[in-house]
């Protein structure tokens, strides 16, 4: 394979941390190295070298991170191992640069094998490492790599075989002594909407609402299918309701019924809208054509209807990534809804 | 079935539950805080999806205003002061929620009026009878409203409803004011509706403070005596009295900053773990802080005390005119824009560590910060080589470039042994990246949710004051302590041989 994009400045593998010092040795006072992670990036798609640069370079202006890019093709003739150094810097005032480094590994053909050690090799010590993982997971897993890893960023909605892919998942989070965070980014996407949904039962007069659901209705883009069923599982896991056997339809913990359907829109973003009925209340969620704002809107006997107008994010890969990489701690009930979208995978 | 009194979709969201809908009623809301603060603040809340689904914001003011005149002021204030740009449909969606309330202070008919208004919100709008009221007007005007809010009824709430008072500083100008404000604040709301306001106190960094010292082993088991020789706490202003001459001339350094934000300072840096995270539990121990300072007073107060203010001098540059040659400032004016102290704790953790703390106006750089400097090392096994070693210092900067540092000594590479301090440096700028929220995004979040942590309690605001008092009635028995600084200096000599004493220097920001 050949990368028409060059990610700095080509150095031997062997030398990487010699040239890294030279080049914060050159840059003199003006400019501060900084890094609160490792941030190792695994790809199997050389055309994103570009982009990927473009985004580590974004993350670290906001995240100060030691990143490692690694572009492999295990399915490569020749055995090629190749490197690059490069530093991101961003003003920080007073004439101060931020910067961090980013190292781009080149590993085709049986170098694709050398991955752990490269990795391991490349660290900054004593710092957390969170692997963004852009390809399908492979089988069987390297023990010994994911043994490493604190938290493993990867995104459900460019999965072709989501049933397959979420049970490796199951599996990842399922190892025993697992310490290992599991950060999909099609569930941090979702987090907005999860905050907006909780929010409308915040108030008082909705809570007494959520027992006395009676039909989830979610309307989605295709390409949004996998974030309707987390949406899904999350209500599931949070309301305790279970899956009946028909596939379709909710039991909650009372025996009441409630009806689930996934309706197919054509918009752009990953949901385009969620709505509850309880009874003679409803409540919706949805974003406004132009996808800018979320629209909720409650409906409740005996009180004015409210409507509520607030920004959505658009969800772009950077706000995304970002706002996963500012979080600290385990996405508790990702885990916990896995079982529930594992059968609605299924149907 | 039982009633569900928790939103179980809140689970692991990380943010708060958003406040119950409520209506806020902003007493002096033609002033500049309002303008400048309170609604860029609300509405970068509503940016950031945290406010209640139904809220009303109503402004309360003597003026001749319309709705819709006081909305326009408002959206021109909020895209000039907001933290974040302002999206003119969010704004439309929001600025819908702002109105007007035309009514003299003392009038009971403004009250009555006001009080039929919130009802027919309520109706209209889904309020539900919460009540948020916001006393930014001047503080003489305290007493009329709060006396019109009990005679009104509008302090007390309805069956399930709640009904809240946040009371922004000055909280009085001495013990007795402040006790009188207490008391008649308390005549319309009881503690537990109470709010009053100090805004150091929603800055990240002071809530850092806490994390700092209890999440972190390394540094609360040296957070003693035993480790600790002295601690600085400094709030350093360029500005000088700027349009606040009248509050200033009689009010001064010390009761201006040192009453309130810098004894709550104090109180976080020196106070024990509390028994939770409660509001009780923190507050219980900052007095207990409060009521283990060493009393000043009498002559100990100019042993231990430095007041001056500011003379003639240069700004970034440029000439600036001396506090007595200010407008509106009294030219023979006694009031201290400076003023150090040498604080001691009585307690058995901080025997014998002085809290050195200042304040001051026309210095020559802004900032505010909390620096625990170390004790030395035992001059054994570098005194031959005759190296100074400094001590290690830990400095919490509280506003700008909000961060922590720690300075420690390092060998300098080569044959000789030469020591020299480092700083580990850590910016919350550089390493969070985001912009975090205004301190009244968060104070105003939480008096909505009902949560006083970031508040003072009664107790704590008479015991500051306690401590104040003795040490302004120690100042009335002479006048020739009053020291002067050239505007653009770090101070008066005083201040400089006060810390001296302990061997030290005031750090350089």
């Amino acid at each position: 394979m050949e990368t028409a994009f060059e990610p700095g400045l080509p150095v031997e593998i062997g030398r990487i941390e010699k040239e890294l010092g030279k080049l914060w040795e050159s840059s003199g006072d003006t400019k501060t190295r900084a890094s609160l992670i490792n941030l190792v990036v695994y790809t199997e798609d050389p055309g994103s070298t570009s982009a990927d640069t473009a985004l580590i370079s974004a993350i670290a202006g906001k995240h100060a991170c030691r990143a490692i890019l690694i572009i492999a093709n295990p399915r490569a003739k020749e055995s090629v191992a190749k490197a690059w150094i490069n530093a991101h810097c961003h003003m920080a005032g007073k004439g101060r640069q931020i910067c961090s480094e980013q190292i781009t590994f080149r590993l085709d053909g049986d170098s694709a094998a050398a991955l752990p050690n490269i990795v391991f090799s490349h660290l900054d010590s004593d710092l957390p490492l969170c692997l963004w993982w852009k390809h399908d997971f492979p089988e069987p897993l390297d023990e010994k790599l994911w043994g490493w890893v604190d938290r493993v960023i990867y995104d459900s909605a460019s999965w072709k075989n989501p049933a397959h892919q979420f049970a490796l998942v199951r599996h990842i989070s399922s190892r025993e002594g697992n310490g290992i965070v599991l950060c999909d980014l099609n569930w941090t996407r979702l987090f907005p909407w999860r905050y907006a949904l909780a929010g409308m039962f915040d108030h008082s007069a909705a809570l007494p609402c959520l027992p006395e659901i009676g039909k989830l209705s979610i309307a989605a883009p295709p390409s949004g299918r996998t974030a309707a069923l987390l949406i899904a599982g999350w209500f599931a896991n949070r309301l305790n309701w279970q899956l009946a056997s028909d596939g379709r339809s909710f039991t909650s913990a009372q025996g009441r019924r409630i009806a689930f359907e996934i309706e197919s829109g054509a918009g752009a973003g990953i949901l385009e809208s969620v709505r509850l009925e309880c009874g003679k209340a409803s409540f919706e969620l949805k974003l406004t054509e132009d996808a800018e704002f979320f629209e909720s809107t409650m409906r409740i006997p005996g009180i004015p209807e409210a409507h509520q107008l607030s920004p959505a994010p658009q969800g772009r890969l950077e706000e995304t990534l970002l706002r996963e990489l500012s979080r600290a701690g385990r996405h508790a009930l990702y885990t916990k809804s896995l079982d529930t979208v594992l059968q609605l995978v299924a149907r | 079935m039982p009633t569900q009194t928790q939103n179980p979709l809140r689970e692991g969201l990380t943010a708060r539950a958003m406040p119950d809908p409520c209506s806020l009623v902003i007493f002096g809301a033609t002033g500049d805080l309002t303008h400048r603060k309170l609604v860029p603040a609300l509405y970068n809340l509503a940016a950031d999806g945290a406010l209640p689904p139904a809220i009303n914001v109503l402004g309360f003011a003597r003026r001749d205003k319309t709705d819709e005149a006081f909305r326009q002021e408002l959206e021109e204030a909020s895209r000039k002061f907001s933290r974040q740009s302002i999206n003119d449909e969010l704004w439309a969606s929001f600025g819908a929620n702002i109105g007007y309330h035309r009514s003299e202070f003392d009038n009971a008919a403004g009250y009555a009026s006001l009080a039929k208004r919130l009802d027919e919100l309520d109706a209209t709008r889904g309020t539900r009878g919460n009540r948020l009221f916001y006393l930014a007007a001047a503080p003489d005007q305290f007493e009329v409203i709060l006396d019109n809010l009990r005679a009104s009824g509008l302090s007390t709430p309805k069956e399930g409803t709640w009904s809240r008072v946040i009371v922004e500083k000055p909280f009085g100008t001495d013990l007795p004011s402040a006790r009188k404000l207490n008391d008649l604040v308390q005549h319309a709301f009881d503690e537990s509706q109470t709010y009053r306001i100090d805004h150091y106190l929603g800055k990240e960094t002071a809530q850092n403070i806490m994390v700092l010292r209890f999440a972190n082993a390394l540094f609360e088991a040296m957070w003693n005596a035993r480790y600790i020789d002295h601690i600085q706490i400094t709030a350093s202003e360029p500005l000088g009295v700027e349009g606040r001459a009248g509050y200033y001339d009689k009010s001064g350094a010390l009761r201006d900053m040192v009453q309130n934000h810098l004894l709550q300072l104090l109180c976080l840096t020196a106070m024990e773990p509390p028994a939770g995270l409660d509001a009780d539990s923190i507050r219980d121990e900052k007095v207990k802080v409060l009521r283990s300072l060493r009393p000043l007073a009498g002559d100990d107060v100019f042993k231990h005390v430095v007041r001056a203010q500011y003379g003639a001098g240069a700004i970034d540059g440029k000439r600036v005119a001396a506090y007595r040659d200010e407008l509106n400032v009294n030219p023979e004016s006694e009031t201290e824009t400076y003023v150090a102290l040498e604080v001691n704790v009585d307690n058995w953790r901080w025997a014998g560590v002085p809290f050195f703390v200042r304040v001051g106006k026309r210095l020559p750089k802004g900032g505010t910060e909390i620096a625990v400097h170390f004790k030395s090392v035992p001059p054994v096994l570098f005194r031959a080589t005759g190296e100074t070693i400094d001590d290690n210092v830990l400095v919490i900067r509280i506003q700008p470039d909000e961060g922590i540092s720690l300075r420690m000594s390092a060998k300098m590479p080569g044959a000789s042994l030469r020591i020299e301090p480092v700083k580990m440096d850590f910016h919350y700028g550089t390493s969070f990246g985001k912009a975090t929220p205004e301190a009244y995004e968060r104070l105003l979040l939480d008096a909505m949710s009902g949560d006083p942590t970031l508040f003072a309690r009664r107790d704590e605001v008479e015991e500051a004051w306690k401590f104040v008092d003795s040490i302004h009635a120690a100042w009335k028995t002479r006048n020739d302590d009053l020291a002067f600084y050239s505007s653009g200096t770090w101070g008066p000599s005083q201040a400089d041989d006060l810390i001296k004493r302990h061997g030290a220097t005031w750090r350089r920001l």
